[in-house]
């Protein structure tokens, strides 16, 4: 029983274990590369076109 | 000329060695982050994590999606982590943590003080009973008429900073927008751009709508009052929003003008107390003045740090967290005391290992004058191509005084002239107004107190108090034989001076003038004039 | 029309900074309080054995040496200014009283000062620095009288032993009102189809009143104001009437070159004009001289320095009742480059002065001199005075 118990949470273990590898293996990737910004930079232009096509009350 | 002792620093800094080629010109980001050895990228990288936390926190909230898709203005924070690279770029060890925990801490005011905008915004999450509790402010004001108002209950909303402001230091082109909107209604484009860009702002209708009233104030300088005007107009006539001028005097070191400043701040508070309901309370103003008196303490011992050969302050990051410690919080948030304390022993660490953050120490500077160094990373730039060790800069070099902070009756008048003074104090103009004492008199001070042989002086082009005393600056500079750079810049216009134009100006000085070769010659062309 | 018989001499007046009033007045032995700003009450600054002039640099040429003191950001008033002090223009001056009202101004009496520029055979010479008023409230009051006493009264009566007692600024202020009677008075004859003055040659008179000893101009505006009465106007109608709004202007060739486009200038709204610095100032004995006369400054100012709304749009309510008063068809709103405080106002009065009070404006910025830019400011203008008729003639009258 207690080896049952022992075998269910190692394996619990070692599967958060490969899910903090590979959460920091994403992650770090994405830091290291700056995929992040790269990512941001493509979605800005559609961003700024949308911005300008939003009705706006202009006046001073 | 006077000359400083040259520091040779005997470690080699760890992981790569020039910062400068990362750039990809084509994406207008960096084509990777910085590799600063492993203990130091692994603590990069979790602050990388930290932030994409806080970004992420605030973006699962609905009305928070529904105000990104309203604000042009919100483009901004998809940049947040390029800004942080900007403002840690090149550094390692303390120097590091210190500008990490400065921005980090920035940045998660600034995302609740967003949150809060849409929270009450009309148009956004539209809450009334918080909206009406809400105080709006300007972007460049002291909220020490704040400071004994329950902070859970009266709710201050300096409603320009992440419009205006810090949008701009992570996307250095999001305010052009508003620029050319409010010169196409007719404001020349040679007022400062910073006023002129919140005019635009309003003009475009692209503010939050919220609070009960609004306290606007006329520190800074003359478009920061005059722009107010415009910004107030549509305040009260379109959203039914009272609106109180808070005067504050110019000639802030004259005895004669304390009085006055003293019954603009009661009328201010009692505008406040009549509009929101809640009541002063002295017990939490003078816990904020003690907050304000403990931060007014590691600061002086900042600058005592700084004073030695081996300064561990500096940049934009914590010259940043400084603006938003003096003026935004004002003693009224106690989380600030933890990081002032947090930050001086992690400075004190490294002046304990004598930490260096370039191959050498050439030249020791005072950084005078209006700065865009939050939306260029000049400082370190400085550092690290030059060798010229950036000791202070003028929007850091605030008040030293302690104010009153026992609860007396006596002390309870003076608050009012403390909260004053702070008010006329405030950062930039506590130097730019007031007399050309306070600007030309006070740097050379510091150039003596910081043992500086150099000072690199931001012209803002539309800075009037600064440029109004430019022949000044280089005739006393010359009588005291400190080296004196100008760099030209328009503060939120890079039309008018790219990063690299900005840069070019210190190059052209250092080999020139100086006759000097840079430490790092990668550095010196750096292709980030198109970046965000 | 008829020349004016002294307008000669006053235009000569306006020749020099140092002219031949400014001569003969210290020559009376009368000490020169030399100002820069609207914001200073006037009166107290010719209280007995005092005379005040608001310094002014006529026929600016280069500024190139002030220009490297401040460089060329800031606004030309300013650097002509420093220009001049440096020159040596201003060595009549025997003390130099700034408010801080705008930074520009501010700085070049700084500049002045620390360049040594003035006062150097004069032991006694002083330069003072006044707060001014921010808005139009009692506490602005306190505030004025505090900085008054601290920065005029004093130091004129301990350098040069001025009598600063309630009875001398009483005095002082009656023959303030009897200057801005004659003026004023000279003034109304712009009103109405035929006007009998020019708003060039009204300029001129009035510009003298401010860049001269107050005392040595009386009777000659005397003598004018009856010439007027029964001057014959021009038979031939002016294309529009147009109130001039603005900044510091103390060039008339501005004025000048408006009217030569046909647009008659019919009322001045603008520092050295006659709204609001020749508004008499009524004085009660129930309180003292010098506080009513910091009231009168601070409720008539219409320097957009006073930042309450209440100010903010007064100053519009204020522009559009003298385009009432005096028949303008027009609003030009004038700005010196540089300027930003009239920046400002010139953007938001002029959309407020069209989109709330219906007038047609012309928003203009212009150099110190209009000598150096006359083409292009006479293509604005000779459009807008167009634009008018156009709308006049689709009006079926007046625009």
């Amino acid at each position: 029983m207690k080896k049952k118990v022992l075998n269910v949470l190692l394996k619990l273990l070692l599967k958060l274990l490969i899910a903090a590898v590979a959460f920091f293996v994403v992650t770090f990737t994405v830091y290291i590369f700056n995929l992040d910004m790269k990512a941001t930079s493509l979605l800005a232009p559609y961003l700024e076109k949308w911005y300008d096509k939003l009705p706006r009350k202009q006046y001073i | 000329m006077k000359t400083v002792e040259k520091i040779v620093n005997p470690v080699k800094r760890a992981g790569e060695e020039s910062p400068g080629k990362i750039y990809n010109e084509k994406l207008k980001v960096r084509g990777r982050r910085e590799w600063r050895g492993l203990k130091d990228t692994l603590y990069d990288y979790s602050r990388w994590l930290y932030l994409i936390s806080v970004l992420g926190r605030f973006i699962i909230v609905p009305r928070n999606v529904k105000g990104f898709f309203r604000y042009r203005w919100m483009m901004s924070y998809l940049f947040v982590p390029h800004g942080m690279d900007k403002f840690t770029i090149g550094l390692r060890d303390e120097a590091l943590r210190i500008a990490h925990t400065s921005f980090n801490f920035v940045i998660a005011d600034v995302t609740q003080a967003i949150a809060n905008c849409f929270r009450g915004d009309r148009r956004v999450g539209n809450d009334k009973a918080y909206s009406d509790k809400c105080v709006i402010t300007d972007e460049n004001s002291m909220v020490t008429f704040m400071m004994g108002f329950d902070k859970e209950k009266v709710h201050t909303i300096l409603r320009e900073v992440p419009t205006m402001f810090a949008s701009n230091i992570f996307h250095q082109f999001n305010v052009m927008h508003y620029l050319d909107i409010a010169q196409q209604y007719g404001i020349p484009g040679d007022v400062c751009p910073m006023p002129e860009a919140e005019a635009g702002i309003s003009i475009d209708d692209d503010f939050c709508v919220l609070g009960c009233c609004a306290v606007q104030n006329n520190t800074t300088c003359d478009g920061s009052l005059m722009g107010n005007g415009i910004i107030a107009k549509r305040l009260e006539r379109e959203y039914g929003i009272p609106t109180f001028q808070l005067a504050t005097p110019l000639r802030h070191k004259e005895p004669d003008v304390l009085e006055y400043a003293a019954r603009e701040i009661k009328k201010a508070i009692a505008f406040v107390e009549e509009h929101t309901g809640e009541k002063w309370d002295w017990d939490r103003y003078f816990a904020a003045a003690k907050r304000v008196n403990d931060a007014t303490r590691c600061r002086i011992a900042q600058l005592e740090i700084n004073s030695t050969p081996y300064p561990q302050f500096f940049g934009a990051a914590f010259s940043l967290y400084n603006d938003t410690n003096y003026m935004g919080n004002s003693g009224r948030d106690p989380q600030f005391v933890k990081i002032d304390h947090k930050l001086l022993a992690l400075a004190e660490q490294g002046y304990r290992e004598k930490r260096m953050y370039a191959k050498e120490y050439r030249h020791r500077a005072i950084v005078w004058g209006v700065q865009p160094q939050y939306i260029i990373d000049q400082l370190y730039w400085l550092l690290q191509c030059w060798g010229v060790m950036p000791l202070a800069d003028m929007l850091s070099i605030i008040n030293t005084d302690m104010i009153a902070d026992e609860d007396t009756p006596a002390n309870r008048e003076q608050a009012y002239r403390d909260m004053a003074m702070l008010n006329m104090e405030m950062i930039m103009r506590n130097h730019t107004h007031g007399g050309y004492k306070v600007l030309l008199d006070d740097l050379w001070e510091l150039c003596e107190k910081m043992n500086a042989d150099m000072v690199m002086m931001w012209e803002h082009m539309s800075c009037k108090a600064l440029t109004g005393m430019h022949g000044m600056f280089e005739e006393q500079a010359r009588e005291r034989g400190i080296h004196i750079m100008w760099v030209s810049h328009d503060l939120c216009d890079p039309r008018v001076f790219t990063r690299q134009a900005i840069r070019d100006q210190v190059n052209t000085y250092m080999r020139t003038v100086m006759r000097e070769e840079p430490l790092d010659p990668s550095l010196e062309v750096i292709p980030d004039s198109e970046a965000y | 029309m008829r020349d004016l018989k002294h307008l000669n001499y006053f235009e000569k007046l306006l020749q020099e900074a140092n002219n031949a009033l400014i001569t003969q007045a210290k020559k009376d032995g009368k000490v020169c309080v030399a100002y820069t700003c609207e914001n200073v009450p006037e009166p107290l600054l010719n209280l007995d054995g005092a005379f005040s002039v608001r310094l002014t640099a006529p026929n600016t040429g280069s500024m190139d040496i002030a220009t490297y003191y401040m460089t060329n950001l800031l606004c030309e008033p300013s650097r002509a200014l420093l220009e001049r002090a440096i020159e040596g223009g201003f060595n009549f001056a025997d003390c130099v009283i700034t408010p801080d009202g705008c930074t520009m101004m501010n700085r070049a009496v700084e500049n002045m000062e620390l360049l040594k520029t003035m006062g150097k055979d004069n032991p006694r010479f002083f330069h003072e620095y006044m707060e001014i008023a921010f808005k139009n409230t009692e506490s602005d009051v306190e505030l004025a009288v505090l900085q008054c006493t601290n920065h005029i009264l004093t130091p004129l009566h301990e350098k040069y032993g001025i009598d600063v007692s309630d009875e001398a600024i009483r005095k002082a202020v009656a023959e303030h009102n009897k200057l801005c009677r004659l003026v004023r008075a000279i003034g109304e004859f712009r009103k109405g189809d035929k006007p009998r003055i020019t708003g060039y040659e009204f300029h001129v008179l009035c510009l003298a009143t401010y860049v001269c000893p107050s005392y040595l101009v009386l009777d000659k505006l005397e003598e004018t104001l009856e010439e007027l009465k029964t001057r014959e106007p021009e038979e031939k109608p002016w294309r529009a009437r147009v109130l001039l709004v603005g900044s510091e202007m103390d060039d008339s060739g501005f004025v000048k070159l408006v009217e030569e486009c046909g647009a008659f200038v019919c009322c001045d709204r603008f520092c050295f004009g006659s709204y609001p610095g020749r508004v008499e100032i009524e004085l009660t004995d129930d309180e003292d001289a010098l506080t009513q006369v910091c009231r009168h400054y601070i409720q008539h100012c219409q320097c957009p320095r006073m930042m309450n709304q209440e100010k903010v749009y007064g100053r519009k309510q204020y522009v559009a009742e003298l385009a009432k008063e005096y028949g303008a068809d027009g609003i030009i709103y004038e700005q010196v480059k540089f300027c930003d405080p009239w920046a400002y106002e010139r953007t938001l009065g002029s959309a407020m002065l069209s989109n709330d009070y219906g007038y047609p404006v012309l928003s203009v910025d212009r150099p110190y001199n209009i000598a150096s830019s006359v083409g292009q400011m006479r293509t604005r203008v000779q459009a807008f005075v167009e634009s008018i008729e156009i709308k006049k003639i689709q009006k079926g009258g007046r625009a």
